[in-house]
C-alpha cells in the first residue's frame, strides 16, 4: 500500500498510547481491573480468531483490488490503483448481478422476517406440540445446501412435484410453470428455495424473543381489557424490538450472500442472468476468468453494501429501547 | 550410598534407552526414506471403468519402480477445474492432472506445466512422438515449439439413437434417422409425447452447456466463426449466428418445444431406456456405460451411432469439435518427481488397446487407429469419419468465458424470449472483451 509519512508518524504514537492505557487497565490493581483483566483474557482468543480469520481476509481483499493479479499467472501482480472498480462500475454485467442480489435480498428477507414472526406466534399459541412445530419448521434449516437445491431442482423439473401440485390446485392440466427456464419465474423459484430452508431458523429466534417477554406484562394488559391484536401490537411487538432487529440484520447479510442457490440452479440447466448475483458472478470471475483482483473488487464492493444496509437498518429502528 | 548406587544405575539404564530409542527412531526414518523415496498425486475425474484399469496400471508401475508410491484422487468432473486451480494458486497442485484442453490451455501459457520428457515416456525424440499421433492432435498441446501434454483421451460426439422410441414411433430406424438439423426438428416432433407444455418424451436434446463443442459447429456449418482467422476479432458473420440462435429459439418452450436446458440432460437419461429420450449427443465412451449401466439394452443391439447432422443450406461440412484430455505434468514439482511422472504417463499410455475396449476412450495414435481392436468396436468408423470432418474446439486462456457467454446468448433466446439479434449484439461486445482480455 501507499505510505504517507504523516500518517506513519502518528501511528506509532497512538499505538503505544494504547498499549500503555491496556497495561494500566490490565496489570493495575483493584477489583474492577482485576475483572476487566478477566475479561480481556477470555475475549482476546476470539478477537485473535476474528482478526485471522475476518478482519485479515478483509483487508488483504481490499489490497489485491487495488492490483492486476491473474490466479495462475507467476508474474507479478501490476498496481492499478481503483481500475478495477472503475471497470466494475461501468460494467453492465456487474449491475445485472447488482440487481439481481436486490431484488432477490428483498423479495426474501422482507417474507422472512414476517413470516418467521406469524410462525413463532402460531407455535406459541398452540398449547400442543409446540415442539414438534419447531421442529418442523427448522429442520430444512439443518439440510446442507446441495440437498436442498437437489431436492428442488428435482421438483422444479417441468415433469416434477411443483408443477403436478399447482396445475391440481388451479386446474390447469398440462400447464409447464417454468420454474427454471423463465426469468421471473428462476427468481421467484431460487427465493422460494431459500425462504423453504431458512424461515425456520429465525422462527426459533422469535420464539427465544417472545418467550423472553414476562408473562405478567401480557397479564396485566389483559387485566386492563386489552385484546389480542392491541396486545400484539403495543406490548409484544415494541418489546420485540431488538430480536426483530437481530433476525431482519441476518436475513438481509444472508441473503446479500446468497451462492449456493444460485449456483446450483445454474448448473442443474437454469438460465444465469436473471439470477447471476454478486457472490457469483465473483465466484465466476475467480474460478473461470481467474481475475482474483477484479473479484476481490466485486467482494469490497460488497462488503461495502452491507455495511450500508445494516447501518440504514439500525437507523430506521433506532429508538429508545421500550421497558414495561 | 545405596541410594546412590541406585540412582547412578537408574541414570545408566535410562540413557542406554535413550540412545537405543534414538538408534530405532534414525533407522526407521532412513528406512522409510529409502523405501518411499517419491510420492506422487495424480489428480482426474470420477470414471468407474477408466478407476479399475488405472488402479491396476498404478499397481504395476509401483512394483517395477520401487521407491515410487502413486496416490490417485478422483473428483466429479465438474469440480476438477475448480481443484485444481485453488491447488495451483496455493503453490499445491498435483504431480500430474487431466481436464479438457480448453481448461488445461490456461496453465501451458502461464508456464505452470512441465515441457515433456521423451526419454521418460518412452520415446527417443520429440518428433518421434509428434510421428506416432495423429496429424495435428498434439498441437493443442504445444507450445512455442514445445509439448506440454499426451492425450488421455481424444473424444467427438456423435448422435446416439434408441430403436424402441423409433419404431414405437412408427420411425424406421434404418432409414429415418436425421441427417440434417431439419430432419432432426421434423423426427423430434413425430417422437416427442407432451402433456400440455410438459415434455415426456424428448426426440433429442442438446447437449447443454458445452456450447464450443456441440453448438459452434452449427454455425460453422452456416458460414459463421467464433474467431477471426488471426485470432483478433470474436464472432464472425453475424447472419450464421443469427440464424443458429433462431433454430435454438425454435428448438426451445417458446417455440417448438422439443427441448429446453432446464430438462434432465439427454445423455443421463439415454442408457436407462425408459422411453423418455430418443437421441442424444454423446462419445464413443458412452457404450461403455451403457453397457454397465444397462446391459439388456446394450446387448439387444436396439440402438445405433449416427453422424453429427449438417444443415440442409450449409456452407461447410462440419461435425461436432473434438476435445482432448491431455495428461500433464506439475513444472513446480522436484525434478525427479517431473521424471518420474512422465514415465507413469508413457506406461499408462502403453495401454491404448485396453482404454479404448474397457474405457471406451480413443488415445489418437496411429498404432491404435490401425488395431483390430479399434476396427471392432461399434460404430468406430462413424466417429473416425466425424473426426476428420471436425476439428479441435477452440481453446484459449478465455475459453471457459467464452463459452459461457454463448450459453447466455442461446439462454436468452431460448428461455427468455431475448430477439437473436439482439442477443447477438451483447454476445458480440462480451467474446470480444473476453477475447481482448478487457
Amino acid at each position: 500500500m501507499e505510505e504517507t509519512g504523516m500518517g506513519l508518524r502518528l501511528i506509532p504514537a497512538s499505538f503505544f498510547m494504547l498499549i500503555e492505557d491496556m497495561k494500566g487497565r490490565i496489570f493495575s490493581s483493584g477489583i474492577e481491573h482485576k475483572k476487566a483483566r478477566w475479561g480481556w483474557i477470555f475475549i482476546i482468543p476470539s478477537l485473535a480468531f476474528f482478526s485471522l480469520f475476518s478482519f485479515y481476509p478483509i483487508f488483504n481483499a481490499l489490497y489485491t483490488s487495488l492490483f492486476t493479479k491473474k490466479l495462475l499467472s507467476l508474474a507479478r501482480p501490476r498496481f492499478i490503483g481503483i481500475d478495477n472498480y472503475v471497470y466494475l462500475l461501468q460494467s453492465p454485467d456487474f449491475w445485472n448481478s447488482i440487481r439481481a442480489t436486490v431484488v432477490f435480498t428483498l423479495g426474501t428477507f422482507v417474507p422472512m422476517v414476517v413470516f418467521s414472526l406469524i410462525f413463532a406466534l402460531f407455535i406459541m399459541s398452540r398449547k400442543r406440540f409446540q415442539k414438534f412445530f419447531q421442529m418442523a419448521y427448522y429442520s430444512p434449516a439443518v439440510l446442507s445446501s446441495v440437498v436442498v437445491a437437489a431436492i428442488w431442482l428435482l421438483m422444479l423439473d417441468p415433469r416434477g412435484l411443483a408443477n403436478q401440485w399447482v396445475n391440481f390446485i388451479l386446474n390447469t392440466p398440462g400447464i409447464d410453470h417454468k420454474w427454471l427456464a423463465d426469468s421471473a419465474m428462476v427468481q421467484i423459484s431460487t427465493m422460494m428455495v431459500y425462504f423453504w430452508k431458512y424461515v425456520g431458523y429465525f422462527t426459533i429466534i422469535f420464539l427465544v424473543g417472545l418467550g423472553s417477554i414476562p408473562k405478567s406484562i401480557h397479564e396485566a394488559a389483559r387485566t386492563d381489557g386489552a385484546g389480542g391484536w392491541t396486545d400484539f401490537w403495543y406490548i409484544t411487538l415494541p418489546l420485540l424490538k431488538p430480536t426483530t432487529v437481530l433476525v431482519s440484520i441476518m436475513s438481509m447479510l444472508q441473503c446479500l450472500k446468497t451462492f449456493s442457490t444460485q449456483y446450483l440452479f445454474t448448473q442443474g440447466g437454469a438460465p444465469m442472468e436473471p439470477i447471476n448475483v454478486i457472490t457469483l458472478n465473483l465466484y465466476y470471475t475467480t474460478i473461470r476468468d481467474r481475475s482474483i483482483g477484479l473479484a476481490s473488487a466485486m467482494s469490497i464492493i460488497l462488503f461495502c453494501m452491507m455495511l450500508f444496509f445494516t447501518w440504514l437498518q439500525f437507523k430506521t429502528f433506532r429508538s429508545e429501547e421500550v421497558h414495561y | 550410598m545405596f541410594y546412590n548406587d541406585v540412582s547412578s544405575m537408574g541414570g545408566d539404564m535410562m540413557k542406554k534407552l535413550y540412545i537405543f530409542s534414538m538408534m530405532v527412531l534414525f533407522f526407521t526414518v532412513t528406512v522409510s526414506a529409502a523405501v518411499a523415496e517419491v510420492e506422487l498425486t495424480y489428480w482426474t475425474h470420477e470414471d468407474p471403468n477408466r478407476t479399475e484399469i488405472e488402479n491396476r496400471y498404478i499397481k504395476e508401475f509401483e512394483t517395477a519402480n520401487p521407491g515410487v508410491k502413486v496416490n490417485r484422487v478422483t473428483s466429479p468432473s465438474g469440480k476438477m477445474a475448480e481443484k485444481v486451480l485453488t491447488a495451483f494458486a496455493a503453490n499445491r497442485g498435483p504431480d500430474m492432472f487431466n481436464m479438457e484442453i480448453e481448461q488445461e490451455y490456461a496453465y501451458i501459457v502461464n508456464r505452470r506445466l512441465a515441457p515433456i520428457d521423451f526419454k521418460a515416456v518412452g520415446y527417443p525424440s520429440d518428433k518421434a512422438i509428434y510421428d506416432a499421433y495423429l496429424p495435428r492432435v498434439l498441437d493443442p498441446a504445444t507450445l512455442e515449439g514445445k509439448l506440454y501434454g499426451l492425450p488421455l483421451e481424444l473424444t467427438n460426439w456423435c448422435i446416439y439413437v434408441n430403436d424402441r422410441i423409433f419404431k414405437s414411433a412408427g420411425l424406421d430406424p434404418a432409414k429415418d434417422t436425421p441427417k440434417t438439423w431439419e430432419d432432426m426438428v421434423a423426427v423430434s416432433e413425430k417422437i416427442v409425447i407432451r402433456e400440455g407444455q410438459i415434455i415426456k418424451r424428448r426426440g433429442f436434446d442438446f447437449r447443454y452447456p458445452y456450447y464450443l463443442v456441440s453448438m459452434v459447429p452449427m454455425v460453422e456449418q452456416l458460414g459463421g466463426k467464433l474467431i477471426s482467422d488471426d485470432g483478433k476479432k470474436a464472432i464472425i458473420n453475424d447472419q450464421a449466428w443469427i440464424k443458429f440462435l433462431t433454430f435454438m429459439k425454435e428448438w426451445g418452450p417458446n417455440g417448438k418445444n422439443l427441448g429446453s436446458p432446464t430438462y434432465t440432460p439427454a445423455r443421463t437419461l439415454f442408457n436407462k431406456d425408459k422411453n423418455d429420450i430418443a437421441m442424444c449427443e454423446s462419445g464413443l465412451y458412452q457404450q461403455g456405460r451403457i453397457s454397465k449401466d444397462n446391459p439388456e439394452f446394450y446387448n439387444s443391439k436396439e440402438w445405433r451411432v449416427i453422424p453429427y447432422p449438417v444443415f440442409k443450406n450449409a456452407v461447410k461440412n462440419v461435425a461436432g469439435n473434438y476435445y482432448g484430455h491431455y495428461f500433464v505434468v506439475n513444472a513446480e514439482k522436484p525434478k525427479e518427481n517431473q521424471q518420474m511422472t512422465w514415465k507413469l504417463i508413457g506406461y499408462m499410455l502403453s495401454h491404448a488397446e485396453e482404454y479404448l475396449s474397457k474405457v471406451g476412450l480413443i488415445q489418437p495414435t496411429l498404432k491404435l487407429v490401425k488395431s483390430d481392436t479399434y476396427k471392432a468396436m461399434p460404430y468406430a468408423n462413424v466417429f473416425k469419419e466425424d473426426m476428420e470432418r471436425g476439428h479441435i474446439v477452440y481453446y484459449g486462456e478465455n475459453s471457459a468465458k467464452i463459452q459461457d457467454q454463448i450459453r447466455e446468448a442461446v439462454e436468452s433466446v431460448m428461455l427468455a424470449g431475448a430477439s437473436p439479434e439482439g442477443a447477438l449484439e451483447k454476445l458480440k461486445r462480451r467474446a470480444q472483451e473476453a477475447l481482448e482480455e478487457r
